[in-house]
């Protein structure tokens, strides 16, 4: 009977775990993780520093559950080394481990970026259980707190942190907050319903150094102006961790390169989630992470049998309690473009659809809950709005009448 | 009407509430949400939802 293996204990490994014993349930089938944790909700981490979610409720899988599905998990357990060849996997206590199909689902780790003082006492980064118990229980005791990076885990970090009594204030380099799903009208709108929850964000400031004597002080930016702080969360992104992959001549770009089957450079060697690099991209992203597990668990199973062809982006996301969508060319500029624009910061509401040649083909929707279903469907029909452009702009439009016409 | 969790991140669709913002009216079972529906949080697919 083949023995087909998974390193790594996330979304992906799980998935693909899940899905290779329903195809196969009599499978011989190990997971191993280097953390000593059965399964956990990653992207509830914030809440659990903010102590909205207590840290039982983030376990959503037992370690009872895997046994429950035939899956035999090896928690404590990191992997040294990967022979391809040979089909082995060598532990860090020397133990090896033999398989016939190899999953790498190990996932990313936090970047740090390369600034003078990142290795104080006080300086952290948020990706694991350990690293969210490390920044609790380290912030219920020091009063200001700066978070190094804008994006999505950034500003949630942040909120949690104000949620915990510290003074916040949130470093971004770009000209304005998330980019990629702003534009920089909305953008401010974001910025007004942080300051409402007295986060301070700071565009355009590029760190350069953390201060300190041991312990943090201040984060200095290259401009030179200064943020005192007690302890400082760097959010700078994830890298994929291709540690073992690189060891073992896989071929590796930003991640370890995968063809349309999941199947690595080595023959019986797929990889998923957040380490895999699909078609030139590392998506980072949840339903990435499961289509991805998905189709290397099927090929692992039966090899060639289902083709990944990418993961269309998500639309809609919560950050710090809003929900923004962005539709279609939501960020595109030109001058064959008209863009509308209705901006309620008190409320942090925030509207934008722009228009070419009368149809809707880009919106930004921040906390336009009701108007969300209306817009996308008049993008999705491609109906022609640009007799009523006054109309789109209204704060409770008759979405109805523009449907039905 | 039964609640249902999703697995990645924790939301709970509740049926009473809906998803307004995808078109989807208050009372609509989880069993009856499209097939290409995803978790309004994380983006999960339907099927990496347990019922509560």
């Amino acid at each position: 009977m083949d023995r087909y293996v998974i390193i790594g204990n996330g979304v992906a490994g799980v998935t693909a775990a899940q899905s290779i014993v329903r195809a196969q349930p009599e499978a011989d089938l190990h997971i191993y993780a280097a953390e000593p944790y059965p399964y956990y909700r990653r992207p509830q981490l914030p809440d659990y520093i903010a102590g909205i979610v207590a840290e039982a409720d983030i376990f959503y899988r037992p370690p009872e559950w895997y046994e429950q599905q035939g899956i035999r998990v090896h928690l404590s357990a990191p992997v040294a080394e990967l022979s391809p060849q040979a089909h082995r996997l060598r532990l860090a206590d020397g133990k090896t481990v033999p398989y016939d199909r190899l999953l790498l689902a190990t996932g990313g780790l936090a970047r740090i970026p390369p600034i003078e003082g990142a290795d104080r006492r006080g300086v952290f980064t948020l990706r694991t259980l350990d690293d969210a118990r490390a920044i609790r229980q380290f912030a219920q005791s020091v009063r200001r707190g700066v978070v190094i990076g804008g994006g999505l885990l950034g500003l949630e970090t942040a909120r949690a942190l104000r949620a915990l009594g510290l003074e916040v204030t949130v470093l971004e380099f770009a000209p304005y907050l998330m980019p990629r799903q702003l534009d920089r009208e909305g953008a401010a709108v974001l910025e007004t319903l942080l300051g409402q929850m007295d986060i301070q964000a700071v565009t355009r400031a590029v760190t350069e150094a953390i201060l300190g004597d041991g312990a943090v002080r201040a984060v200095r930016l290259k401009d030179g102006r200064e943020f005192p702080a007690d302890m400082v969360v760097c959010s700078t992104g994830i890298r994929p961790d291709v540690t073992l992959a690189r060891q073992a001549g896989l071929a590796v770009n930003q991640g370890v390169v995968v063809d349309e089957h999941l199947q690595t450079s080595a023959p019986d060697v797929y990889a998923a989630g957040d380490v895999a690099e699909a078609d030139g991209v590392v998506y980072g992203l949840v339903p990435a992470a499961i289509e991805q597990a998905r189709a290397a668990a099927a090929n692992m199973v039966t090899p060639g049998s289902v083709t990944y062809s990418g993961t269309l982006p998500v639309t809609t996301l919560k950050v710090v309690g809003a929900e923004l969508t962005s539709l279609g060319e939501c960020v595109a500029e030109g001058a064959d473009l008209l863009q509308l624009r209705r901006s309620d910061p008190q409320k942090g509401r925030y509207r934008k659809l722009a228009l070419r040649e009368g149809r809707i083909i880009g919106a930004i929707l921040l906390n336009e809950r009701e108007h969300t279903s209306p817009i996308r469907q008049l993008m999705e029909r491609g109906t022609d709005v640009s007799a009523c452009a006054d109309l789109l702009m209204e704060e409770n439009p008759d979405w109805s009448r523009l449907i039905a016409a | 009407m039964e609640k249902w969790e999703c697995m990645v991140c924790g939301y709970i669709y509740d049926p009473a509430k809906g998803d307004p913002s995808r078109g989807i009216p208050p009372g609509t079972p989880f069993e009856a949400l499209p097939e290409d529906w995803t978790c309004p949080d994380c983006g999960a697919t339907k099927d990496m939802f347990e019922k509560v």
